[in-house]
C-alpha cells in the first residue's frame, strides 16, 4: 500500500498549543490556588515565571528567530545542540571519523602512556587500501641487537662549538605556559628529563614552568619575542643573550610561521591570561594577545637570513627557524639566499598546516598552508638541489603523534620528530576541543584552579616518559622491520605510496606501488 | 562593569537583610506567622517550605557564582506573597510594612536580574547585546 502521508510531528502546531496552554495553565492554576488550596500557588508561580519567559522570547527578544517563531519550545533545539559533541563522542561517532584525532588513535597514545599492552586485535580499522601510506618492509628485518643507536649532531655542519646531540628522534613541539597550565607544562618537563628529549618552550616569554622539571629546552623566538623584546618588537639582543646562557636552554628557534595558523601571529585568547602570564610577556589582561603575523626585522629575503645570522651570533648556540610551507618557489628562493650569505639554519622545522593549536581562527586552521608530508618532501628536494641538504637538519611536525606517522615522515626526509598533541593526549587529553576558551576539562590548557587541581604533576610526568618509550619501541621494530639499521637510512624507497595519493606526483617514477613488480 | 556589580551587591546586602527576619520566624513559627498560615490553611508545613526557600534565596544571593540563581528565587517567592497579600490577607492595616518589604525586595531581585543579565541562564544568549569583538595587539607599546 502506498504511503501517502508519513506521521510527522508538527512542531509548529505544538509550539502554537504550547504557547496557549502556558497561560490557560497559569489562570487555572491560580484559580485552583484561591479556591481550592493554597498550595496550588507553588505550581501558579512556577508557571508564572515560565510565562514570563515564553513571552519574553516571544515578543522582546530580537536574536534568535527560531525562540521569537516558537517560544520556550525553540529552546529545546539549543539545549540538544549544545550537548551533541559530547554525545557524539560518547556513543555515536566511529572509531575511526572524528577529529583532529580519532578514538582509535587517542588509544593508541592513551595505552603507551599508560604502558599497558599497545597490540590491536583482528585487524586493522583503517581504510586499508585506499589512499593509506605504508612502509614497505624488508624479507630480511635487521636482527635488533645490530641497529644502532640514533644520534644527531645539530649546528656541526656551521662548526658550533656548542653543538647538541639528539639522542631520541622524538621531541615535545612547541607549546607555551599560557597556551598549556603550569602544571602541564611541568608534567612535560619532568617527563621530557626522564626520557630524555628535548622539549620547545613555545613563545611564551621566560620559560619558568618548563625549567621546573630540567629537561633540555629549545627556546622558541616568535614573533613577539615575549620576554626578550623592545617595546618596538625587535629583539633586546642583551635580554636574550642572558636568556641564552640558561644551562638548559640548548638550542633556539625562531618561528616564522606555524601550521595552524601561517601567515598570522600567535593568539592567547584573553580569558587565559593570568596575572603571571601577563607579567612574563609583559602584555596587558583586557584583550586577546595576538602576536604580529612575521618578525619586524624580516621584511624580505636578505633581511631575514640575516637576522637568523644575527640571533645565531648572539645566541651562541643551534639555532634553527620554523616554518610553515607555503610557497615552495618562495622557499627555494629562501634557500638560494642561504647560500649567497652563506648563513644555514642549523635546522629547520617544517610545520605541517594542519598543526595544533591553542587558538587559531579557523579560516586559517583549515584553510592556509601546505600539508606536512608534501611540504616535507618539497623542502627536503629543494634543499637536494640546492646542494645544501647536509648543512642543516630536518624536524617535521603536525599530527605525528604516532609511530607509523613518524616513521614516514622520517622517511620523507625529516631527521627528528616534533609532536605536541601526542603528548597532550599523554598527559590525559580528552580531545574536549576547549583550549581556547580556558574551561579545559583536564587541566591542560587553562589556568583556573578548580580545573587544574585534578591534574597530579608526578603522575602525569611517567605518562610522558611511558609515551616516549613506547614510541621509541615501535620506532626501533619499525626500522628493524625495513631491513636498515638506523633512522637515517630510511628513504622514499622504503615507502609504498599509491597512485592516488597527493604525494604520488612528487615521487620519482621508481617508487610508484607497481614499479618493484 | 565594576559599578553595576557593585550595585548588584547593594541590592543582594539589602534583599538578604530584609528576608533574614521573616524566614526566621517562619522557622521557629512566631504567632503572627502562625496566625498567617493558619488563615492561608498551610499551617505548619506550608510555613517550613517557605521558610526553608527563603533561608536557601539567602545563601544563593551571598554566593557569587549562584547570584542570579537566589533573585530567581526570591522573584518566586515574592510572587507567592504577592498573589497571597492580594487574594487571602489583604495589603493594609497590621501588616503594611510587610506589603512594604514584599514590593521592595521584589524590585531589588529584579534588579539584581536587571544588573546581571549578562549571567541569566538561558536567557543571556538571546538578549545579549551583538557585539563585534574586539581585536587588538596585545601590545603595551603602540
Amino acid at each position: 500500500m502506498p504511503i501517502t502521508r508519513t506521521a510527522t510531528l508538527d512542531l509548529h502546531l505544538l509550539a502554537k498549543f504550547t504557547n496557549l496552554l502556558l497561560p490557560a495553565a497559569l489562570i487555572l492554576s491560580l484559580l485552583a490556588g484561591i479556591n481550592i488550596s493554597f498550595y496550588f500557588h507553588f505550581l501558579t508561580v512556577a508557571l508564572l515565571m515560565l510565562n514570563t519567559l515564553n513571552f519574553a522570547y516571544l515578543f522582546i527578544q530580537r536574536r534568535h528567530t527560531l525562540l521569537r517563531n516558537f517560544g520556550i519550545l525553540g529552546q529545546a533545539r539549543y539545549l540538544m545542540e549544545s550537548i551533541g559533541p559530547e554525545l557524539r563522542q560518547y556513543f555515536f561517532a566511529n572509531d575511526t571519523e572524528e577529529r583532529p584525532f580519532n578514538r582509535s588513535e587517542r588509544s593508541e597514545v592513551y595505552r603507551k602512556s599508560h604502558g599497558i599492552d599497545a597490540t590491536g586485535a583482528f585487524g586493522s580499522l583503517s581504510e586499508y587500501d585506499r589512499d593509506e601510506i605504508k612502509l614497505r618492509h624488508s624479507l630480511f628485518p635487521t636482527p635488533h641487537n645490530e641497529l644502532m643507536p640514533y644520534e644527531l649532531k645539530v649546528g656541526a655542519a656551521r662548526g658550533l662549538e656548542s653543538t647538541y646531540t639528539l639522542h631520541r628522534p622524538i621531541m615535545i613541539s612547541a607549546m607555551s605556559y599560557g597556551a598549556l597550565s603550569a602544571y602541564a607544562v611541568e608534567a612535560l618537563s619532568t617527563g621530557a628529563k626522564e626520557a630524555g628529549i628535548l622539549m620547545n618552550t613555545g613563545e611564551g616569554g621566560f620559560p619558568k614552568y618548563h625549567l621546573r622539571g630540567g629537561s633540555d629546552l629549545i627556546f622558541q623566538l616568535g614573533t613577539a619575542k615575549f620576554g626578550v623584546r623592545h617595546p618596538d618588537g625587535s629583539l633586546d639582543d642583551e635580554a636574550f643573550k642572558k636568556l641564552c646562557a640558561r644551562p638548559e636552554i640548548k638550542m633556539i628557534e625562531i618561528k616564522l610561521s606555524q601550521g595552524a595558523k601561517p601567515g598570522k601571529g600567535g593568539i592567547l585568547p584573553k580569558e587565559k591570561i593570568s596575572a603571571e602570564i601577563s607579567e612574563l610577556r609583559g602584555v596587558d589582561r583586557d584583550h586577546d594577545v595576538v602576536s604580529p603575523p612575521g618578525h619586524v626585522e624580516c621584511k624580505d629575503l636578505t633581511s631575514t637570513i640575516a637576522f637568523i645570522s644575527h640571533v645565531q651570533s648572539i645566541s651562541g648556540l643551534p639555532t634553527g627557524i620554523k616554518l610553515c610551507l607555503g610557497s615552495p618557489r618562495e622557499f627555494e628562493d629562501l634557500v638560494k639566499e642561504m647560500i649567497k650569505q652563506d648563513t644555514f639554519p642549523d635546522f629547520i622545522t617544517v610545520d605541517g598546516a594542519e598543526g595544533g593549536t591553542g587558538a587559531a581562527p579557523t579560516a586559517f586552521l583549515d584553510g592556509v598552508g601546505m600539508p606536512l608530508f608534501v611540504a616535507l618532501r618539497t623542502v627536503d628536494q629543494i634543499l637536494i638541489r640546492e646542494n645544501v641538504r647536509l648543512r642543516t637538519v630536518l624536524f617535521a611536525s603536525g599530527k605525528l603523534i604516532n609511530p607509523a606517522k613518524q616513521l614516514l615522515a622520517l622517511c620523507l626526509g625529516a631527521d627528528a620528530c616534533y609532536t605536541a598533541r601526542g603528548f597532550m593526549l599523554a598527559l590525559g587529553c580528552i580531545q574536549a576541543l576547549q583550549c581556547n576558551r580556558n574551561t579545559c576539562p583536564v587541566g591542560i590548557t587553562t589556568h583556573d584552579p578548580s580545573l587544574m587541581r585534578g591534574f597530579i604533576v608526578e603522575e602525569k610526568a611517567k605518562r610522558v616518559k611511558n609515551y616516549v618509550d613506547g614510541m621509541l619501541s615501535d620506532i626501533d621494530h619499525l626500522i628493524a622491520a625495513a631491513g636498515v639499521h638506523r633512522a637515517s637510512e630510511l628513504t622514499l624507497d622504503h615507502l609504498y605510496i599509491p597512485d592516488q595519493h597527493e604525494l604520488a606526483p612528487l615521487m620519482p617514477a621508481s617508487s610508484s606501488p607497481t614499479a618493484q613488480l | 562593569m565594576k559599578t553595576r556589580l557593585t550595585l548588584s551587591w547593594i541590592l543582594q546586602t539589602l534583599v538578604v537583610l530584609i528576608l533574614i527576619y521573616p524566614s526566621w520566624s517562619k522557622l521557629i513559627g512566631t504567632p503572627q506567622e502562625v496566625a498567617l498560615f493558619t488563615t492561608l490553611g498551610m499551617e505548619p508545613t506550608g510555613r517550613y517550605i517557605i521558610g526553608f526557600f527563603e533561608a536557601l534565596a539567602i545563601v544563593l544571593l551571598l554566593i557569587p557564582s549562584s547570584v542570579t540563581w537566589g533573585a530567581i528565587l526570591t522573584l518566586c517567592i515574592m510572587s507567592g506573597a504577592f498573589i497571597a497579600h492580594a487574594t487571602k490577607i489583604g495589603f493594609g492595616g497590621e501588616i503594611t510594612v510587610m506589603s512594604i518589604f514584599l514590593g521592595v525586595t521584589f524590585l531589588s531581585a529584579l534588579g539584581i536580574l536587571i544588573l546581571r543579565s549578562q549571567e541569566l541562564p538561558f536567557i543571556r544568549d538571546a538578549f545579549a547585546r551583538s557585539t563585534t569583538p574586539q581585536k587588538t595587539d596585545g601590545d603595551k607599546s603602540k
